[in-house]
Formats: structure tokens, sequence, C-alpha cells
């Protein structure tokens, strides 16, 4: 007998399979919208906004959609509109976001150097050159303005986040609309308040700990609120496991349900961050700007990046125009290493891998 | 019924009503649960025996609008007595529920102690501990080379195995089981029940089953309970479980375990 081997199938993906020609037909049909709209724009000189509203989106759906008609029939037209809103909307979107963080690294970039990363700006005076003179003390300064922001609000917004989930009190339908209009709190409000309260009536002078105080009332509802919908995520059965163990509430909360929680509570966390990080209103009340560095949050003025910013802006000269966009990008890049960090730390207990001798 | 003193009754409910908000679910519940036996629930669904399960041991007030009068005992003491700790009656009746729920965020190994670390008995935490508690459970052939891996890794059935483990590691006197093999396969069906006749040894459990087949294969005794419409659910009769699944005394019983409803 012949035993020939038994040809094994090879994985596939079936359910995409298309053929040649209805992939040139689409091909085709995306390309031409494409190059009409590129030549209005070139040859005829049309501005490119509208060529992109007014000439490609709807040459884009009349050919996108004709295609799905010619390749399944009506119901291809639906799913081609769809597709092609949903890419161009999307793109429209990604587009918005690169050219903002284009335009900062486009600007920002002239004034980037190591020593205006360290450096303060004690001796630099407006027409300076940008040899020297930085951001340093703003950077610490923020830093420390919304490091002590959040100290102080994380422990008040997650409470609250917890009270909102894991009571039955009749108290929350109250805390949440609270918590609404105070997200609608205009920042400038909240500055005013902490000026009127405590500096016109003599407390303090300007100083780092009130531009901290004028920031929690802003931080503290995307705090609460997220933390609540994370904690709502969390299956009712474990806490039930939990206290089904015996375990008080307190514990099935911190060994149970805050962990099974804690990258929400993270993202709750770095959401409030990233909602105050470039208030400028609250502080420019309360916290006087300098050009020296100050690492006492109690007493003095402050710098913050927001306010430096601010304030290089309005000197107009275009040394310190150039420092405000310079300000601005390292503050953009400042977000993001926190964001990394705070993702790093709360990732997630890495899995071993499973054994494959099984 | 047997003639059974009252002193090996080691669980009873008295007259337990029941209420959602103004719902009354359940109505004059008396039920006894002797020392290591099996007692089976069977009943049509919506007919209150989750809910009655949970009053033994204190989950039920976790929901909110429950309501409840009568009284469950334990050694002839009150667990709604105004001077009991709930956690320190679950400590005592655990509990496996419908759904395996071992905690995702643990290993296998820190979920067999979890129970130990939220009641604040770490001392007793041991090796030998999460061995033989997997092992009661006939979960350690599986587990023993993967203890340090995430809980989840497991299977349905073997996550369902975890977590009677995780509520033997508190050597509870009653174990409570609410349709614990509704969500597995046969095989882990037979393994789980193999564990409840091997755990009656040591101790008293309560499981409500909508399997008969289960039901008469684990229980030494039989409740059945039944709901009218819109009415409170109620238990029409209790005895051994050959009783009353071969000569109940209720017609209702008869057509309900030879499938005529529900």
């Amino acid at each position: 007998m012949n035993l020939e081997p038994v040809a094994r199938p090879k994985s596939a993906e079936p359910w995409s399979r298309t053929t040649t020609q209805s992939r040139l037909l689409q091909v085709v049909a995306s390309l031409v919208p494409i190059l009409i709209s590129a030549a209005a724009w070139l040859v005829l000189g049309v501005d490119p906004i509208v060529v992109v509203v007014f000439i490609l989106l709807p040459l884009l759906l009349i050919s996108i959609g004709t295609v799905g008609f010619l390749l399944k029939g009506k119901r291809g037209v639906p799913d081609a509109i769809l597709i092609v809103m949903t890419l161009f909307l999307g793109t429209f979107v990604m587009v918005l976001l690169l050219s903002v963080v284009w335009s900062l690294f486009d600007a920002g970039f002239r004034a980037l150097s190591p020593h205006f990363i360290y450096q303060n700006n004690v001796y630099v005076t407006p027409t300076d050159g940008l040899e020297f003179g930085g951001v340093g003390h703003a950077i610490i300064g923020t830093l420390l303005v919304v490091g002590l922001s959040t100290i102080i609000t994380v422990p008040l917004g997650v409470a609250t986040g917890v009270y909102l989930t894991e009571t039955r009190s009749n108290g929350r339908g109250f805390v949440r609309v609270v918590l609404q209009a105070m997200a609608g709190l205009p920042s400038i409000v909240a500055g005013l308040f902490v000026y009127s309260m405590l500096i016109v009536t003599g407390v303090s002078q300007y100083a780092g700990w009130l531009g901290a105080f004028a920031l929690v009332p802003l931080m503290l509802p995307t705090v609460s609120r997220v933390t609540e919908e994370a904690l709502k995520l969390v299956p009712q059965e474990l806490r039930n496991g939990a206290l089904g163990l015996g375990a008080s509430s307190w514990k099935a909360f911190f060994q149970v349900t805050l962990p099974a929680a804690k990258s929400g509570v993270v993202t709750a966390i770095l959401l409030g961050v990233a909602r105050v990080v470039g208030e400028t209103a609250p502080l420019l009340l309360t916290v006087f700007p300098i050009a020296g560095t100050n690492l006492n949050l109690l007493e003095g003025g402050m710098a913050t990046l927001p306010t430096y910013i601010y304030r290089f802006v309005a000197l107009g000269f275009d040394t310190a125009i150039a420092r405000a966009w310079g300000a601005a990008l390292v503050l953009m890049i400042l977000v993001g290493i926190l964001f990394g960090l705070a993702r790093y730390i709360s990732r997630p207990k890495s899995i071993k891998k499973k054994k494959v001798n099984r | 019924m047997n003639k059974v003193s009252l002193d090996t009754f080691h669980l009873e409910a008295r007259d337990i009503n029941v209420w959602f908000g103004d719902r009354h679910v359940l109505k004059d519940v008396n039920l006894q649960f002797p020392s290591n036996q099996v007692t089976a629930l069977i009943g049509p669904s919506g007919c209150g025996k989750s809910t009655f399960i949970r009053t033994l041991n204190r989950m039920h007030e976790l929901i909110p609008t429950a309501g409840l009068a009568g009284s469950v005992l334990i050694d002839g003491q009150d667990i709604y007595d105004e001077s009991v700790d709930p956690s320190q009656v679950r400590l005592k009746v655990g509990m496996v529920f419908q759904k395996p729920n071992p905690f995702p965020t643990m290993s296998i190994r820190e979920n067999v102690i979890s129970g130990l670390k939220l009641s604040g008995r770490k001392s007793q935490i041991s090796d030998d501990l999460v061995e033989d508690s997997l092992k009661r459970a006939s979960m350690w052939s599986e587990a023993k080379d993967r203890l340090d891996e995430p809980a989840l890794s497991l299977s349905g059935g073997q996550q369902q195995r975890l977590c009677i483990a995780r509520s033997l590691a508190m050597n509870p006197e009653v174990i409570l089981m609410d349709e614990p093999c509704s969500a597995l396969d046969p095989g882990s069906t037979r393994r789980i029940e193999e564990t409840i006749l091997e755990l009656k040894e040591t101790m008293s459990i309560v499981i409500v089953t909508h399997n008969m087949q289960q039901a008469q294969r684990v229980a030494d005794k039989t409740a059945f309970f039944l709901a009218d419409d819109n009415q409170p659910g109620y238990v029409v009769e209790f005895g051994d479980t050959q009783q009353i699944f071969n000569q109940p005394e209720d017609a209702r019983t008869n057509d309900y375990v030879n499938g005529h409803f529900g």
C-alpha cells in the first residue's frame, strides 16, 4: 500500500478572504476621491479645509458606498458609510491632536536645552537670549504644588468614591449633585475662594500651599467620580466572597475590593492630576510667581509652569515667547513621564508563564 | 421522621420570614440541620432557597432592602442576637457561591489562605494548611505545582474547588453551598460531590441544588421549597432524602421530584 503523507491544513483566516478584484475595486474607490481632492487643492487652489469637508468626504462616501453596493448589495451601503465615517472622524481627531503636539515641539524646541530644564530665571531679563535661564524653578514649583494638592485630594476623593459605591447611605444622591456642581466650577472661582478666605483675611501671604488648596476642589470631582466608576466594576461576588469568609467590611474592602479596582483608582488619580496640572487662574490668585527657586510651600512666592507660560507670553518679546513655548513643551513631557511612571508602578503583577507540558 | 434528640441539631432555623422591601418572599420556614449530615434544599426557581440559605450566615442582610423575622440558632445561640458579630458567624458558617469567585488579584495559595488573612488570623497560616485544605477539596494534585499562579488561570471547576478549599481553610462548622455545580461540567460536578461526602465527616453541609440526582446522591435530608404565584415561598416537605424522593407525603413534592413542574 502506498502511504501518502496526509496534508495537514494550514491556519488561515477564511473570514477575511477577499478576491483580488474586489480588493482592487476598494483601493480604486478610495484613491480616486483622494486624487480628485488633491488636484482641487494643488491645481485649483481651493482651501484645504473646504476640500476635505466638501469634496473628499462626500466623494469617499459615494465611491465606497457604490463599491459596497456592488460587492454586497443593499447591506453593503450602511457598512461602507460607517467605515468611511469612522475612519474619517478618527483621522480628524488624530490630526487635531498631533497638530497640537507638533506645534508644541515646533515652537518649543528652540528654547529647549539642558540648562533650560535645571536653571532658574533669577538673572534673566525678558529680552535676554536663550543661552541661559530656564524653567527648573517652575518644574519644581509645579511638582510641589500639584504634589501637595494630590496628597490632599486623593484620600478625600477616593474616600468619596468609596462612600458612593460601598455604602447604602441616603446622602449619596446629594453628594453626587455636589460633585457635579464642583466639576462645573470655573477654576478661577476656586482661586478666588482661597484668595478671599485665606489671603484677604490675613491668614497667610501668597504661598505654594494656598495654590495647592485652590486646586483641590478642581481635582476632587474627577478623582471621586472615576474612583466610583472603577469600584462599581468590581463584581459583587468578590465582596460577598470576602464577607462570606468572615472578613470585616474594612478588610474586605482593603484586601479584595480595592486591589481589584487598583488600576481604575490609579486612572482616577492620573485624570485628577491631568485636570489641574495646567491650571493657571487659581495659581495666579494664590501663588506669587517668582524668578528664583523656592522649595518652601509654606512661605514665599513660587513659580509654576502654567504661570511661567502666562507671564512670558504676556511679555511679548521674541525670546520670552520662545521660553513660554519651551515651558509648555516641558509641561507636556513632564505629564507624560508622570503618567508613565504611575502606570508602571500600578501595573498588574506579572502573570507567570503557564506550563506547556500539560 | 427520625427520632433525633434536640442537642444534635447543630443549626436550626426557626420561623424564618424574609422580605425584600414590601415583598414577602419566605414564610415560616422551620428547618433543623443535624450534625455531620448533608441537607439539600430543592424547589423551582424563585421559591426562596438561595435567599433562605443566605439567612443562615447573615449574608442576607448585605442585600439592600432586606428584611427578616425569626431566628437562626447555632448550638442554641441565636446568630441574629444583638451581641453577635456577623463576621464571627461567617467564620463558623462558610459559604460557597453559585459562581466561582476566587480573588483575581491573588495566587492560588493566597486564595486558600485569604480567609485567615481577612479575618486577622495570620498566625495560623502554614504550608500544611494550604496542602490540607486543597487535599480536602480534592484540588491538591492539580494545584500543587502551580500554587503561585493566579487563581484565574484555573478552569471553572477548579476555581470552584479552590473556593471550597478557601472555605475549608477556615475550618468552619457548617458549609453552605448555593448551587455550587450549576456552572460546572459533569466531571467537576462529580468531584465536588465526592468532596461533599468526605466533608460531612467533619462538618454539616447545606446545599441548594436544582439537580434531583445530585440531591439523591449527596443529601441525607431534603427540604422541598415552593412558592405560589406572587406568594411567599414556604417549605412543603422536609425529611429523609429517600422518603422525599420515593414516598413523598405531599402530592406537589411527588410532582416536582418526578419532573412534572418547576
